[in-house]
């Protein structure tokens, strides 16, 4: 038996954070032997140690201008602009459907709610099959804009969480701006979306990350159009075994640069969230 | 004020609604493109089969009047490595063709690999001539995706490829495809360093030089497209399917050989597991880099990398024998070729043919040998001074003539021998007579689903 509550609680804090140490390591371990390999000179494929002898930029080089097999800055682009388009329209429908039915009253809100709740529980490539015949009837099939329309048309529906977060604004102050003379329209833009910054954030991160990862669709969607792919379908080209022996260093590179725009996205985002969970609340 | 933001709100709807119906209308050129090949598509597949092989020779046109009509165009899908010399063919066949008809031939880069899965998603979208790797031919075959090879296009293929890869090409009697090559498989890569060419060829032999030049051999025991060939071997061959389409049919085998074959290669590989690496394929030339490999089974896909790595250094052979009971047995491995297929759903199905029969004809595959280093189906080129100046190709050809077809190969078939061959190279746990009844037992039924 430990008698010192000092000596206790030391020994507790060394089992934690031995633990949380080693989860740590493990979750990390992944991410630094991409970020270590992707700079390595020496080797082929693989070599059968952790850090690389000699590092050098080479791969990046290559990925970005040796484009007559994998045009990587294409796709990089394509994947931006699909995911920036993506990100703007369902972050604006996705606050404005919960702003409704948070706000709004209306006869069939109820039911809109549970079915946007029940069509949301389907798994979305389930559909794919059918959205791609949708496409092609018109005429949409292997191009980005059909990309921008299937991430942001039903994004809607994935209003239940930010719907929570503005049953938490006390109705106070809506009807406070409605006396000073604010339409519905005025109150979500001027009173409740800046007070909303951390579920915009969450919006946002989400609405941008869906498309970026995505590969599925891409893959259904884009068939054999080479320059319409996105950067998740053309990485995995470059491990087909054909590719593999020449292109893996590459495609090691290629997956650090993807993540970097989500990186940057996080981090300035972070302050904005932050900001807004400090900010937020009713005053007076 | 207000009402600048109303007409703006308006005008932005409005937008927004005209783009969202521009793609309905847009383009009217690909739209009647794709509402005729749903009514054409039977008309043309049915006249596909027999106006080749009857205006072939009657008429002299060998695009069956497609050509006057109007322009032909037509989709041409290959791998990228071959983008550069596949419109090089193109366009001289088009220049062949002049006569007939004015052809564009468009190529897209698209991997052998996915070529069938793009064709079933979408077969109208696809390319109107495809190259795919042969293990897909029942499903295109069962999708109905592919016209029928028929009349003297039938004799004209079964005549210059060889019986092999026209039998990949045939399912249910039916030639279905073109063969375009005859290399798609693996065989024996090596370091004449370590492994001399008398070593190679046996198995015990390149493990000793292995043992002797502590290097190592690689093979990737655990994924079936390699490990199969411990049970090829060992006398278990697979025979198409079963009535149903799905379950994988074996031929009979005598289970006491099986047995004895299979305890031959776990004692050479847990004798030698010092100098045995179980891994990707890739191993292989990234070992030679390294110098830490003396030989492995490498892909064909790969013998250029080897080549690049190793110089004059790089040896090919066949696979090595496994002596059982005394006596050397060749080992049989999988062997796939890539198979050119028409497109039920093209256009032009004359022109198509016409186009799939050059792209796989004799001048091409020669082509394809010299600049790509492809191994050919064709007879002639296969026996052309080229291949057999070429270690490397003609290593893979003569492995071709014993080793079991990539055709009739169930879903179910490539994990169960995996994990079959894993248990065969395993050193921890030594197998004896019964268990290798055992694991042959429940691999069989792992794979027949039972």
């Amino acid at each position: 038996m430990i008698k010192s509550y000092k000596l206790q609680r030391t020994i507790a804090d060394v089992v934690i954070y031995v633990i949380l140490g080693v989860l740590g390591i493990i979750w990390v371990s992944p991410l630094v032997w991409l970020l270590l390999h992707s700079f390595r000179a020496e080797g082929g494929v693989t070599v059968p140690y952790v850090f690389p002898k000699e590092y050098t930029v080479n791969d990046y080089y290559r990925l970005f201008t040796e484009t007559d097999v994998f045009d990587y800055p294409k796709w990089f682009l394509n994947t931006f602009v699909v995911a920036v388009f993506s990100c703007i329209i369902s972050t604006l429908s996705v606050l404005m459907v919960s702003y409704t039915f948070s706000r709004l009253r209306f006869k069939s809100r109820k039911m809109f709610i549970n079915v946007g709740m029940i069509l949301g529980m389907f798994p979305g490539f389930m559909t794919m099959i059918a959205l791609y015949y949708l496409l092609k009837a018109m005429n949409l099939t292997q191009q980005l804009p059909a990309l921008v329309i299937c991430y942001s048309a039903g994004s809607g529906l994935g209003f239940a969480i930010s719907k929570g977060f503005f049953d938490t604004i006390p109705r106070a102050l809506d009807e406070a701006a409605t006396i000073d003379g604010a339409t519905r329209n005025q109150i979500f833009w001027k009173i409740i979306l800046p007070i909303s910054k951390p579920i915009l954030v969450y919006t946002v991160l989400t609405s941008f990350i869906g498309p970026w990862c995505d590969f599925i669709l891409v893959r259904i969607i884009m068939g054999d159009k080479r320059d319409n792919y996105t950067v998740a379908m053309g990485l995995q080209k470059m491990v087909d075994k054909e590719y593999k022996q020449n292109y893996f260093k590459q495609f090691l590179s290629g997956s650090v640069v993807v993540a970097v725009p989500i990186t940057l996205l996080f981090l300035k985002m972070q302050n904005y969230y932050v900001e807004g969970v400090t900010a937020g609340g009713v005053k007076g | 004020m207000n009402k600048t933001k109303r007409f703006c709100a308006i005008a932005l709807a409005a937008m927004m609604a005209v783009t969202a119906f521009a793609g309905c209308g847009g383009t009217p050129q690909p739209t009647t493109t794709t509402t005729t090949t749903g009514g054409d598509t039977t008309a043309s597949a049915a006249t596909g089969g027999d106006t080749t092989a009857t205006t072939g020779d009657d008429t002299g046109d060998p695009l069956g009047g497609e050509g006057a009509a109007g322009p032909i165009s037509l989709k041409v899908w290959g791998p990228d490595a071959a983008q550069a010399i596949l419109k090089e063919q193109c366009a001289k066949f088009s220049e062949n063709m002049k006569a007939y008809g004015d052809i564009t031939i468009e190529v897209v880069p698209q991997g052998e690999a996915d070529s069938a899965v793009q064709v079933l998603t979408d077969s109208a979208a696809a390319a109107d001539v495809f190259g795919f790797a042969c293990d897909n031919l029942d499903k295109l075959v069962t999708a109905g995706a592919l016209l029928e090879v028929t009349g003297a296009d039938k004799d004209y293929v079964t005549n210059i490829n060889s019986e092999a890869s026209v039998a990949a090409a045939t399912k249910n009697g039916s030639v279905w495809a073109y063969p375009e090559t005859g290399d798609n498989s693996y065989c024996l890569v090596y370091n004449k360093d370590y492994v001399s060419e008398e070593q190679a060829k046996t198995l015990e032999g390149v493990f000793e030089a292995c043992k002797a030049a502590n290097k190592k051999f690689v093979m990737d025991a655990g994924n079936g497209y390699y490990s199969c060939l411990f049970m090829f071997t060992s006398g278990i061959k697979i025979d198409g399917f079963e009535e149903d389409g799905e379950t994988q049919k074996f031929s009979d085998y005598d289970e006491d050989k099986a047995v004895k074959t299979m305890l031959a290669f776990h004692k050479l590989f847990t004798e030698n597991k010092d100098f045995f690496l179980n891994g990707e394929v890739t191993k292989v030339v990234d070992g030679f880099k390294s110098d830490t490999v003396a030989a492995g089974f490498d892909g064909s896909w790969n013998f250029s990398n080897a080549k690049s790595t190793l110089g004059d250094k790089a040896g090919f052979a066949t696979l090595p024998t496994i002596n059982v009971d005394g006596e050397d047995v060749p080992i049989v491995n999988m062997f796939g070729y890539k198979l050119l297929g028409v497109n039920a759903a093209t256009l032009y199905p004359n022109t198509a043919i016409e186009l799939a029969k050059y792209l796989s004809g004799e001048e091409c595959q020669m082509q394809r040998a010299e600049q790509l280093n492809w191994g050919p189906s064709n007879k002639v080129v296969s026996e052309s001074d080229t291949i057999k100046n070429d270690q490397a190709l003609s290593a893979i050809l003569a492995q071709s003539a014993s080793s079991v077809p990539q055709v009739g190969i169930a879903a179910t078939f490539w994990t169960p021998v995996g994990t079959f061959g894993n248990k065969v190279v395993d050193a921890d746990n030594p197998i004896d007579e019964a268990a290798c009844k055992e694991i042959i037992k429940t691999t069989i039924a792992n794979i027949r689903d039972e």
